[in-house]
């Protein structure tokens, strides 16, 4: 058994499967942990992607072009991380209730939509086509190199720009103005005001990218990964992905590393429900990704608590 | 200014009340008209627990209804519940309403999400006639609901046949020299095995040589993981025909099928071949169907010709239309006639009662796992 799990393993096949199952919860991670810096729980990010998953899917087929797609599909992010800002900022509800409507819209205002757009119901069936999906790219030189190939070359154009995005959301946060506010707002909003920071303006903006981001991870969804929109489609990523913000201690990078896991996890249970034997363990293997959660979580918390503890130590002796 | 909006908004409230209230009295009209006729016509509503659209399971109750209904035989109304967690509290609501409203002579309703909401109103409204596909959870409880099921194993048997004569032509594209074909099921639940347990009894009685690789998605919407599946299938083990049994989710194995362009896609419930784009349609070989529809127009069949079922379960198989196969299109043009000629052999075996196929439902010796296990490559 674990041969056969070896052969499975340590193929390509299983380091390429990672980078395609990691690249839609990276973006939505990437969006929480835009949201969380300026303070503002984006818990809605499930539902976004949903909805631009369904618009994004619906343009790339009326106008038969995959950029114009992905285009509507951040816009439509962008739009819905403004309107739960409403809501929240000037409104005043509390942003969670925001972020479960946006996610009840995502499960039964989609099937509405597709209904009154294209009168189909449950999934957009046969409007998918070869020529409208995200195309993939083949990096010269590199597709030739064993083990490397499959982590670097021909993935999807939005693969590579949701790895980019780590970079330039760290740019965006550290290296910009914007940035500053953004944090400084997340951090202590009055202290930001008291020194003439618009709180809503720099709130309204950070949902606003939050939202973009998911729309990106639903675009990903229906264009590449899926071919076509059904509902329900997102599974859970959206949630996984505040999950991966939080264990990624709400910065990029972090939250890029926990989203490997996850998608490392991901496509181990994948492989091992396979093996002879296991698959009336079906239920537990399910299991893995949670499991890998759980121990990430608590190797975590045990080394922040020991460098606590130094710190405190060191700071005695003094 | 806020006392003329409260008067409007109630006088928006009564308009529609008002409104409501004679849409129904339309509705009731033609009801009585035909009840001249010897035949009965049955007033029937259709409970789906889910989005009609999903172009099988409550598309194909539907379109039994609407063709009982064309045919002058039934009148029929269908609410959709919707079918997500949020929408469950709905359904017994829903349940109440129309079995409180004593407007139809049935009800009908399915999937297994449904029985718990069914047994509760369905003792509360002890006249009132109930009819439930595709679920046995609590047959004979109650004597006036009547429990429709399919030998999705008599199904599986024929695709069991047909998969395993056809991994071995090697000389049709596609299929390559390794006897493996894959199984992507939504849940290890006793439905889905009853699927596999016919599929692979057949593979057995066809050619003992082929492994069945068999895996779970857990989920009947999560196209993407039952992708990555397949496709672990295809490039690890070398499934080169995969059947998926997952609502939604199957789909997901047809793109993994089209996608390499090393292995077909055998689709379940409906023509599936019929739905997909057009890139995943032309790998799709063939479909076993479950006939929702025949089965609803089989139980007013029965109905008209005196004889009831109330409190029993009825169990539909390849003999009164209940399950079958596609056989026209991909299967037609692209399986050779020896692997077209095992198939017809083996549906009419089945047919006949000279091959009874096991059924996973209510087996507690575990004889599909147990196979399952032993089968896997």
């Amino acid at each position: 058994m674990f041969s056969q799990l070896m052969s499975m393993v340590l193929t390509e096949d299983f380091l390429f499967s990672i980078i395609r199952i990691t690249a839609p919860i990276l973006f939505a991670a990437l969006g929480a942990v835009v949201a969380e810096k300026a303070g503002v729980t984006n818990i809605g990010l499930e539902g976004t992607m949903m909805i631009s998953a369904l618009l994004g899917m619906l343009v790339s087929y009326w106008t038969q072009s995959w950029v114009l797609g992905v285009l509507m599909a951040v816009l439509v992010g962008i739009l819905l991380g403004l309107m739960m800002g409403f809501f929240n900022l000037k409104l005043k509800t509390d942003i969670i209730l925001a972020g479960i409507a946006v996610n009840m819209l995502g499960g039964g205002g989609t099937i509405f939509l597709l209904n009154m757009l294209v009168h189909m119901k449950g999934n957009t069936g046969s409007l998918s086509s070869a020529n409208i999906l995200i195309p993939t790219i083949n990096i010269p030189l590199i597709d030739r190199i064993p083990v490397l190939r499959s982590l670097l070359s021909g993935h999807s154009v939005l693969t590579y720009v949701a790895f980019l995005s780590v970079l330039l959301v760290w740019i965006l946060l550290y290296r910009t103005s914007l940035g500053l506010n953004i944090r400084a707002v997340g951090e202590n909003a009055n202290a930001a005001s008291s020194v003439g920071v618009s709180v809503n303006k720099i709130r309204y903006i950070a949902i606003g990218i939050s939202g973009a981001f998911a729309g990106l991870g639903g675009a990903f969804m229906s264009m590449y990964y899926s071919q076509g929109w059904n509902s329900g489609m997102v599974a859970g990523r959206g949630f996984i992905a505040l999950a991966a913000q939080a264990m990624g201690r709400g910065e990029p990078v972090g939250a890029m590393l926990s989203s490997l896991l996850f998608g490392l996890a991901q496509a181990l249970k994948n492989k091992v429900t396979g093996l002879t034997g296991l698959a009336s363990y079906n239920y537990l293997v399910a299991s893995i990704p949670y499991i890998v959660t759980i121990v990430g979580l608590v190797i975590y918390a045990a080394s922040t608590i020991r460098r606590a503890k130094r710190h405190r130590k060191a700071s005695e002796e003094k | 200014m806020k006392k003329y909006i409260a008067i409007v908004l109630c006088l928006l409230m009564v308009l529609s009340i008002v409104a409501c209230k004679k849409t129904e009295t339309k509705t009731e009209e033609p009801k009585t008209e035909p009840a001249a006729e010897t035949k009965k016509v049955y007033n029937v509503v259709h409970l789906v627990n889910g989005n009609l659209g999903d172009k099988s399971f409550f598309d194909s109750a539907e379109s039994g209804l609407k063709a009982l209904e064309e045919a002058g035989r039934i009148k029929h109304k269908t609410i959709e519940m919707g079918g997500t967690d949020e929408d469950q509290p709905k359904w017994l609501e829903t349940l109440y309403e129309v079995a409180g409203s004593g407007e139809y002579d049935l009800i009908v309703c399915g999937t297994y999400q449904m029985p718990d909401y069914l047994k509760e109103v369905a003792t509360k409204y002890p006249d009132q006639k109930f009819a439930i596909y595709d679920d046995s959870t609590y047959v004979g409880e109650n004597k006036n609901v009547v429990n429709i099921t399919y030998r999705q194993n008599d199904m599986g048997y024929l695709i069991g046949v047909f998969a395993a004569s056809m991994t071995s032509q090697t000389s049709v594209a596609n299929i390559n020299d390794k006897k493996v074909v894959g199984f992507v099921g939504g849940v290890d639940s006793p439905v889905i095995n009853d699927f596999l347990y016919g599929f692979l009894k057949g593979i057995q009685d066809t050619d003992p040589e082929v492994k069945v690789d068999t895996r779970y998605v857990n989920s009947y919407v999560d196209t993407a993981t039952a992708k990555e599946m397949a496709l672990s299938m295809i490039n690890d083990n070398g499934a080169d025909l995969i059947w998926g049994v997952a609502g939604l989710s199957g789909n997901g194995a047809a793109e993994a099928a089209a996608e390499t362009g090393k292995a077909w896609f055998i689709g379940v419930d409906s023509d599936q071949e019929l739905t997909l784009p057009a890139d995943q349609r032309a790998v799709c070989l063939t479909s076993g169907l479950k006939n929702v529809g025949n089965s609803l127009v089989w139980l007013i069949d029965e109905l008209d010709a005196g004889r009831e079922h109330w409190g029993t379960e009825v169990n539909l198989g390849l003999n009164e239309g209940g399950v079958g196969i596609v056989t026209d299109k991909n299967f037609a043009a692209i399986a050779p006639q020896a692997v077209q000629d095992a198939v017809k052999a083996a549906q009419e075996a089945v047919a006949s009662g000279k091959i009874t196929v096991p059924s996973a439902i209510g087996d507690t010796s575990k004889g599909a796992e147990a196979l399952r296990d032993s089968m896997m490559p």
